[in-house]
């Protein structure tokens, strides 16, 4: 046991455990993560932080514990200020967060992972107290798993257990949790939540992070709701519906976009008639998708859609509902289970990039880093991945021809308004929205029947955000098919001619904007369909 | 190269890996050699050596004359090939350790031409395919054992490289054993050996066949949409199969061709080091051993890249010319040996910021006691004040 703990659980009647005031988040490339958040944290209670992507729920649970200071505001407790420099400092203060990606060694038993979260350097490790004090922990809490099998060796959610176990058995009275369902079976969903109970009920205050509707109302006591930075709501879960959750979590209507498309009412008529000539050629063609996940899971659950010519079909939905699996087996980087995909009737499932990238698709991923780009190699290098066995680039005996290649990225360069000293610098010294024009540079030169495009403006300033979501606009005039993924709704709501909206590997509709309100959008985008809100 | 506007030094270097000093990586590595220098000179002089003598001494005969300068060559040349095995495959993403057990297979499969009679010119082509062919067999099996069975590349090739030397000793012993004098095997007949380059020297035209494989590879790896593969593989496996490139393909092309280079650096040493031109069973083949491993040293130092491949070779080719010479040199004899501790300091001291990448942990360790002594000293300042 510690102190600080001690202290504050005598001083359980004052209102609160902890408060966030005024909590500020700036980023060092300029972004605001948070505006000024007030939160209380009482004890005995489920908070629900419910938001999209990107509204600041990991922010904000990372200042709570440690793991991020905050560039204003503070955190309190009813002893005074609350400053961590570490998560270690927050775990002896009392809180612990369960991250989404577990942070366990498969080799080592669920007691060797716990008695490793204790260590400190030079400590001792013992094993056996470890073991007696987490089998009465589990006899406390009721949460069981075995002690003495591998974790690699036990389900995704008994895993997710042991990581609770080890943050449990540091004595917390604060337990964050960062999307814990997204990995579970719906049963495992009921044990986990049965045993959250459990804990509250024991005097423990829980934050579930979450952007799922319907669990958020099963569970906690209080929802907050947070948009772009901003607490935008504080309710209590017994008083709320899931529609006004899903106009909070939504929020802004079309109009308030900051980058709406600029076209004049007489302009629009006159662009749809042209697509319209150009609609009924079917350029993809899915059914019945089925793809797994990397844990083996389904993560595409039976998709099915087309994507025309002169159209631009989007994706929407928060992120890890299946969308980057989709994408994947449909440039040739993840096997399929069942279903068909096809681009002008050729198969594309389970054919090398190289074959489908001939069939004229392009690929914009939503990693750049890890996928679109290798950082080490220059500009020149990065401008023909994929394409750097076509004639135009490669001549006898397999030799590159530099000198087009060369000229070929000075074009890009200076028709995508790339800020590079020139063919030569490593892609790893350009700013995210150059190295992202980059592989959209690259991906639209190869001019492709179908673009791809995964997160194309994520962590991108509005200026680089706007110039992208206009080229993809561009190449639908010329009529190319688009298929646009976001995590970013209103990106999705500003360019797409129909909107599927996904949510556990399936889509929950398919509709065009003009047929879909933010409440609506926001109760697909958490798993209600339209008849059950009714 | 991509653009021609770049300096002629970086240009050179490009894509050789970045440092952590924030350095140059050439000069990093020269760096690394001076402190190498440094530690060798510690050790002498602790062990009562005179170290500035000895460093004389070694320098006078690494790059004291045309002499010293073409022994120095010709100890590099088998070098540059081994290194370019090892930096062949890193560039792929791999560690090659095998450089040692393919080059006993190129030495023995160039001396295998001795058996047989053929025209001059084509009894030497001949014996230097052999050698790259024994090299890529050698390397292939543990390429196979990756690819479909998923054993790391750096236990197998260790393990091979055992293998290759007990089975090229064998051979060496019992089968291309000379029948006049048993402690070596049949020579390379005089129209398939390397010609004498410097005449009094051992420095052959086989320092234009490392020369040669290094520029090759040098293109390959830069001018060629295969070797493009190969590096963007190595850096970054999930982008090249996002561009479309086979990385399994990749992995047995770069294996292929670091075999045949260690297999060349077997025959450049068989073939074109005077005076024997044959593997000395008898003696557990003293003129090839460690000649792989000090290969990757080269590479290392020579930042993988073929021309700093080239310079560094020269330098270790220096060092093992001109330490024969400091352990003769007068009142201060320093033991050969004394020559791989610095050799060893200097692969230490390059691996040093490699370490610190591997494990941020030392750099965090590291740097927290470089904060708690900064604050030490601004107590002790402020106490004063």
């Amino acid at each position: 046991m510690h102190e600080d703990g001690m202290a504050t659980s005598s001083n359980g009647g004052d209102g609160y455990f902890l408060r966030a005031e005024g909590i500020t988040k700036i980023y060092s490339d300029g972004t605001a993560a948070l505006k000024e958040a007030t939160l209380e944290i009482h004890r005995r209670e489920i908070i629900g932080l419910l938001g999209e992507n990107g509204a600041g729920k990991t922010t904000l649970t990372k200042i709570l514990s440690g793991l991020l200071p905050p560039t204003k505001g503070r955190v309190i407790s009813p002893r005074g200020p609350v400053r961590f420099s570490s998560p270690r400092e927050a775990l002896d203060f009392g809180i612990g967060m369960v991250h989404q990606h577990f942070a366990l060694v498969g080799t080592f038993t669920a007691t060797e992972n716990v008695a490793l979260s204790h260590e400190r350097p030079f400590s001792r490790i013992r094993l056996e107290q470890t073991k007696e004090r987490l089998e009465a922990l589990m006899a406390e809490s009721g949460l069981r798993v075995p002690l003495d099998v591998p974790v690699s060796q036990l389900a995704v959610g008994e895993q997710q257990r042991v990581e609770i176990l080890k943050v449990l058995s540091r004595d917390v009275d604060l337990l964050i949790l960062d999307e814990p369902t997204s990995v579970l079976t719906p049963l495992e969903v009921d044990e986990l939540f049965a045993l959250l109970r459990r804990l509250r009920d024991d005097g423990r205050s829980i934050i579930l992070i979450t952007h799922k509707l319907k669990e958020v109302r099963s569970v906690t006591d209080r929802i907050v709701v947070l948009r772009q930075g901003e607490l935008v709501g504080d309710v209590r879960t017994r008083d709320t519906t899931t529609e006004e959750l899903a106009r909070l979590m939504v929020g802004r209507t079309i109009d308030e976009r900051s980058d709406a498309v600029e076209l004049s009412d007489e302009e629009i008529p006159m662009h749809r008639e042209a697509r319209r000539a150009a609609e009924d050629r079917n350029v993809l063609h899915v059914e019945d998708l089925v793809v797994r996940g990397d844990g083996g899971e389904i993560a595409v659950n039976g998709v099915s859609f087309d994507v025309r010519s002169g159209e631009i079909f989007g994706i929407a939905g928060v992120e890890g509902n299946g969308q980057s699996e989709l994408v994947e087996a449909l440039t040739g980087l993840r096997p399929a289970v069942s279903g068909t995909a096809t681009i002008r009737g050729t198969n594309i499932l389970g054919v090398d990039p190289r074959a489908i990238y001939r069939l004229g698709v392009a690929h914009i991923p939503e990693d750049r880093w890890k996928l679109g780009l290798v950082l080490p190699f220059t500009l020149a290098e990065n401008a023909i991945l994929g394409i750097h066995r076509w004639d135009e680039f490669r001549g006898p005996l397999s030799f590159l021809r530099w000198g087009r290649i060369n000229r070929h990225v000075r074009k890009l360069i200076d028709r995508f308004e790339i800020q590079a000293t020139g063919p030569s610098a490593p892609a790893r010294s350009l700013s995210g929205g150059n190295q992202q024009k980059l592989i959209v540079g690259r991906e639209l030169a190869k001019d492709p029947a179908i673009i791809v495009a995964s997160q194309p403006t994520r962590g991108l300033d509005i200026g680089a955000a706007k110039y992208i979501r206009d080229l993809l606009s561009e190449m639908r005039e010329n009529g190319r098919a688009i298929l646009l993924v976001s995590a970013d709704l209103d990106e999705v709501l500003a360019r797409a001619d129909r909107i599927a909206i996904m949510y556990e590997g399936t889509f929950m509709a398919i509709r065009t904007p003009e047929e879909l309100d933010r409440e609506t959008i926001g109760l697909l985008m958490g798993g209600v369909t339209a008849k059950e809100a009714a | 190269m991509s653009d021609r506007t770049a300096p002629l030094p970086s240009r050179l270097l490009r894509g050789a890996h970045r440092t952590l000093t924030g350095l140059h990586p050439a000069l990093e590595s020269l760096l690394a050699g001076v402190v190498g220098l440094l530690i060798g000179a510690a050790l002498m002089y602790i062990w009562g050596y005179n170290p500035w003598r000895a460093y004389i001494a070694l320098f006078r005969g690494a790059y004291g004359g045309s002499y010293e300068w073409a022994s120095s060559i010709a100890r590099g040349t088998p070098l540059v090939l081994t290194a370019l095995t090892f930096s062949i495959c890193l560039r792929a993403g791999m560690f090659n350790i095998g450089a040692e057990g393919q080059m006993y297979m190129g030495a023995i499969a160039s001396v295998s031409i001795a058996l047989f009679a053929l025209p001059d010119g084509l009894h030497m082509i001949t014996g230097l395919v052999f050698a790259a062919f024994a090299g890529a067999a050698w390397s292939l099996v543990p390429a196979f054992l990756k690819l479909t069975r998923g054993v790391h590349e750096v236990i197998s090739t260790i393990m091979f490289n055992w293998i290759g030397r007990w089975l090229a000793l064998y051979l060496a012993i019992y089968v291309l054993v000379d029948p006049a004098r048993a402690e070596k095997t049949l020579s390379i007949p005089v129209g398939a050996r390397f010609p004498v380059l410097v005449r009094g020297t051992d420095l052959s035209y086989s320092v234009f066949l490392a020369v040669a494989v290094a520029m090759v590879v040098y293109f390959v790896l830069w001018h060629t949409a295969v070797g493009y593969e190969v590096r963007a593989a190595g850096l970054n496996p999930t982008a090249a199969r996002y561009g479309g490139i086979r990385n399994k393909r990749t992995m047995f092309l770069s294996f292929i061709l670091g075999g045949m280079a260690a297999g060349l650096a077997g025959a450049a040493i068989v073939m074109g080091l005077p005076p024997t031109y044959a593997i000395f069973g008898g003696g557990a083949m003293p003129q090839l051993t460690n000649i792989g491993f000090d290969g990757m040293a080269v590479a290392m130092v020579g930042r993988n890249h073929p021309i700093g491949i080239l310079l560094a070779a020269l330098f270790f080719g220096g060092l093992n010319a001109g330490g024969r010479v400091m352990q003769f040199y007068g009142s201060n004899p320093v033991p050969l040996e004394m020559v791989r501790v610095v050799m060893g300091a200097i692969v230490l001291t390059m691996s040093i910021p490699e370490l610190i990448r591997l494990f941020p942990a030392i750099r965090s360790q590291g740097e927290r006691f470089i904060g708690l002594w900064k604050r030490a000293v601004e107590r002790s300042r402020r106490r004063s004040a």
